[in-house]
């Protein structure tokens, strides 16, 4: 495996390999890259698997990155190509030509993160989310929480206590009255200056 | 047609008598995955109710409810997560957050109830077959979501510090504090645990939003020595907090230190107390500690005039005296008296009430009045030769160095006491250049100082001679002998403390130069004698707990003359407490 990550490494601008084990290595490579790396993988190093394409989102760096994890029947091993790309029109270069099974992932990708492969058969088509509008929920701006809360109606007869506040009922109630009456003086006092300026 | 197309339909015949590939009835269970995520578990003595799990539940499916047989105690809400699994997605994020690591998933996945209630339940409360099992999911420290490490302080390495009485700890970058706030899971079980109940997770969310003047302002709600606390308190929110159940918990105390570090620019434009109407109410404040000086900081801001009488020559009580300067700077405390002069309050110094002042006088001239005199008298032991020049006592020991003296103690110092002013006096003794020995009649377990206390005590390179007491000092040659006795720990006494048994034949001696003794505190009875105001049988003012008055209409009392020697924060709270249960009184309620 050395080899082929060597060559990955000056052939296709490849970073440090990042070992996870000693079957199983990743390798990260400028975008533009991808599908020649891919296809070099393919048909010289013995690579003919494809065994899945993922993406992370990496919303802080603003990118989503992109896996292509590989297998070798003759080694034994797994080789993960991974790619960052720009989260905003996030597109990306199609191997549905390598491998026709490619298409389904990226369908998939297409669906859960709106990430566009153009030229994959179908790629526009939902898989799961029939009629789905907003932001595509595996995005990690999309606010599950809150969907749901929209989505699904509650149940009924359902309550829920805030810890901090059960404490203070249960244990100082008089003492958080206090607390609240000084809180109060001290905050209007300020309030009331505010106001007149 | 062909022949093969009428007779192919019987070709499948052929099987008929095989076995046959479906399964056969009562149907075999398959067992989920050993990690597989299943129905929840919860070992209910270890949840302590935080909540976090509710907070991020994306489904919304997590209740915290109550449940018969769990306390709402220190440091648990009592409450308990109930789980809807008509809207749980098995995503275990709950697992993956929980701090103490109580919730898990067992893998068992197959159950079955017609009726939709059923599926609403508190796991560990509501008994399930799964509860045992130990399949399933539970977190590891790679999934783990909770920091269990602390952001560091930047402090004075042990062998510098313990030569000059320069501040030791000194306070977190913004870097380190935003680190540190990152790790808070806002549960607020912290609040409970503070006696003045401080919107800890507030101002820590107050940091990390990078609002200082609002946590500055969060921090006078309830307290106006926060500067001080952030350095000294006994941090009782920090052994509330689930964090350190399985990791370090916040540190509380050096967040609200950060606060405060970085807002003295703006500490002077937040409280507006310029413009407040006079009630014209006079209120007079019988010592100037934390106590007393927090209920006259609040009874200010409700318009009365505040006056606060202290004997010695500065105000701060027991911070100034009591705490040496490593540990809480004289600056640091007379800036923030500063602030509560400036709300409106009147301190008279060096006026000591019994004295200069009669009780009976204050008594006539104010609407109401304040005790707050502390437990000032250190108190020794009844060992023969406690009275030697060489024999001192903690507290006046303490106020002596507070006061700039600089006492010559030779080379060797016994501290006797396991307390925080026997640790306060035992490095005090060391910056002084002695060498110290404390020594504790019980184990180290059982010291009621702080154990960070202890700790920094021990990288000074403070001794301890453990299980031992003191029966007896005399003066030889210029030196003191101290003869001591070796004890065991016996049964445990009314405080829950194992009792400390000397062992017979066990004498030894100890050659020192000088001893403290750190034992314990009084209260001062001058007041409440002239007053008549009614001592507990400790010798403490009584004093009502939720309105502070004492025997004498008018008068209220509180801080440690009325608790008996405590922390400050302690007293600060009940500082506070005074001044609202006074303003009520003074408005006729």
């Amino acid at each position: 495996m050395k080899d082929t990550i060597d060559k990955i490494r000056s052939m296709f601008d490849g970073g440090d390999a990042d070992e996870k084990r000693e079957d199983l290595v990743f390798v990260t490579v400028p975008a533009t890259q991808v599908v020649d790396c891919l296809g070099y993988l393919r048909d010289r190093a013995g690579y003919r698997h494809l065994v899945m394409i993922s993406a992370v989102d990496y919303i802080e760096r603003g990118v989503f990155q992109l896996t292509y994890l590989l297998h070798s029947y003759e080694k034994q091993n797994d080789i993960g190509i991974r790619a960052d790309i720009g989260r905003d029109d996030a597109s990306m270069d199609s191997i549905h030509r390598l491998w026709a099974a490619a298409q389904v992932y990226q369908r998939e990708l297409r669906e859960m993160f709106g990430i566009d492969f153009p030229g994959s058969p179908r790629v526009d088509e939902p898989m799961l989310l029939e009629g789905w509008e907003g932001i595509p929920p595996m995005r990690r701006d999309f606010d599950t929480k809150k969907y749901s809360e929209e989505t699904f109606f509650p149940r009924e007869g359902r309550k829920t206590a805030d810890p901090a506040t059960h404490m203070a009922e249960k244990n100082y109630a008089s003492e958080e009255q206090v607390k609240r009456s000084v809180k109060d003086l001290v905050r209007g006092r300020r309030k009331r200056k505010g106001n007149d300026g | 047609m062909k022949l093969r197309d009428i007779i192919s339909p019987f070709y499948a015949w052929k099987r008929a008598f095989e076995k046959p590939f479906t399964i056969m009835r009562p149907r075999t269970d398959r067992e989920g995955a050993p990690a597989y995520r299943g129905f929840h578990i919860n070992d209910l003595g270890k949840c302590v109710g935080c909540g976090t799990c509710e907070a991020i539940c994306q489904n919304a499916a997590i209740d915290m409810v109550e449940l018969p047989g769990q306390e709402t105690k220190r440091g648990d809400s009592g409450l308990r997560p109930s789980i809807d699994y008509g809207r749980c997605c098995w995503c275990a994020l709950c697992v993956d957050v929980c701090p103490t690591a109580s919730l898990g998933m067992s893998n068992e996945y197959n159950w079955i109830s017609d009726d939709g209630e059923d599926w609403v339940f508190v796991p560990g409360g509501d008994q399930k077959p799964w509860d045992m099992s130990e399949k399933g999911y539970r977190t590891t420290d790679e999934s783990w979501l909770i920091e269990p490490v602390r952001a560091s302080m930047r402090f004075v390495e042990p062998d510098v510090r313990k030569k000059n009485f320069d501040e030791m700890m000194l306070g977190y970058t913004t870097e380190a504090a935003l680190e540190e706030a990152a790790r808070c899971i806002e549960c607020g079980l912290c609040i409970e645990a503070c006696p003045t109940h401080m919107d800890v997770p507030q101002y820590i969310k107050a940091i990390r939003d990078g609002e200082l003047e609002e946590g500055l302002r969060i921090l006078y709600d309830t307290n106006p020595f926060s500067e001080s606390c952030g350095r000294v308190c006994t941090a009782h929110c920090e052994t509330a907090c689930p964090v350190g159940a399985q990791g370090r918990p916040l540190a509380i105390r050096w967040l609200k230190r950060y606060i405060t570090d970085n807002t003295l620019d703006i500490r002077d434009s937040i409280l507006e107390t310029e413009d407040i109407p006079a009630t014209g109410k006079k209120v007079a404040i019988i010592g100037a500690g934390p106590a007393g000086l927090t209920a006259g900081f609040y009874l200010a801001h409700y318009g009365h005039e505040v006056r606060v009488f202290e004997q010695q020559d500065k105000p701060g009580g027991m911070l100034l005296s009591g705490i040496p300067e490593y540990r809480l700077p004289d600056e640091v405390l007379a800036r923030e008296i500063k602030v509560i002069e400036d709300a409106g309050v009147e301190i008279k110094t060096g006026v000591r009430v019994g004295k200069d002042i009669s009780a009976r006088q204050i008594l006539d001239d104010y609407d109401a009045v304040f005790v707050s005199v502390g437990a000032q008298i250190g108190t020794d032991m009844p060992v023969e030769g406690s009275d030697l020049p060489a024999v001192h006592i903690g507290l006046d020991f303490l106020d002596r160095i507070s006061k700039g003296e600089r006492p010559d103690i030779g080379k060797k110092t016994i501290v006797v006491g396991g307390g925080n002013t026997a640790m306060d006096v035992a490095r005090s003794a060391l910056r002084l250049g002695s060498e110290v020995e404390v020594v504790y009649r019980r184990s180290r377990k059982e010291m009621p100082a702080n154990a960070e206390e202890v700790e920094e005590a021990m990288e000074e390179g403070v001794e301890f001679n453990f299980l031992t007491t003191p029966e007896k000092m005399t003066e030889q040659g210029g030196r003191l002998h101290l003869t001591c006795r070796r004890m065991r720990l016996g049964e445990p006494d009314s405080s829950g403390r194992r009792r400390p048994e000397a062992i017979e034949g066990s004498e030894f001696t100890i050659e020192a130069d000088t001893c403290v003794m750190a034992i314990g505190q009084k209260v001062e009875d001058e007041v409440a004698r002239e007053a008549g105001i009614k001592l507990d049988k400790w010798g403490n003012f009584e004093a009502d707990q939720e309105r502070m008055t004492t025997s004498i209409d008018g008068v209220f009392a509180g801080g440690d003359c009325e608790t008996g020697p405590d922390d400050a924060v302690g007293a600060i709270g009940t500082g506070k407490k005074a001044a609202w249960s006074i303003n009520e009184y003074l408005s006729g309620r």
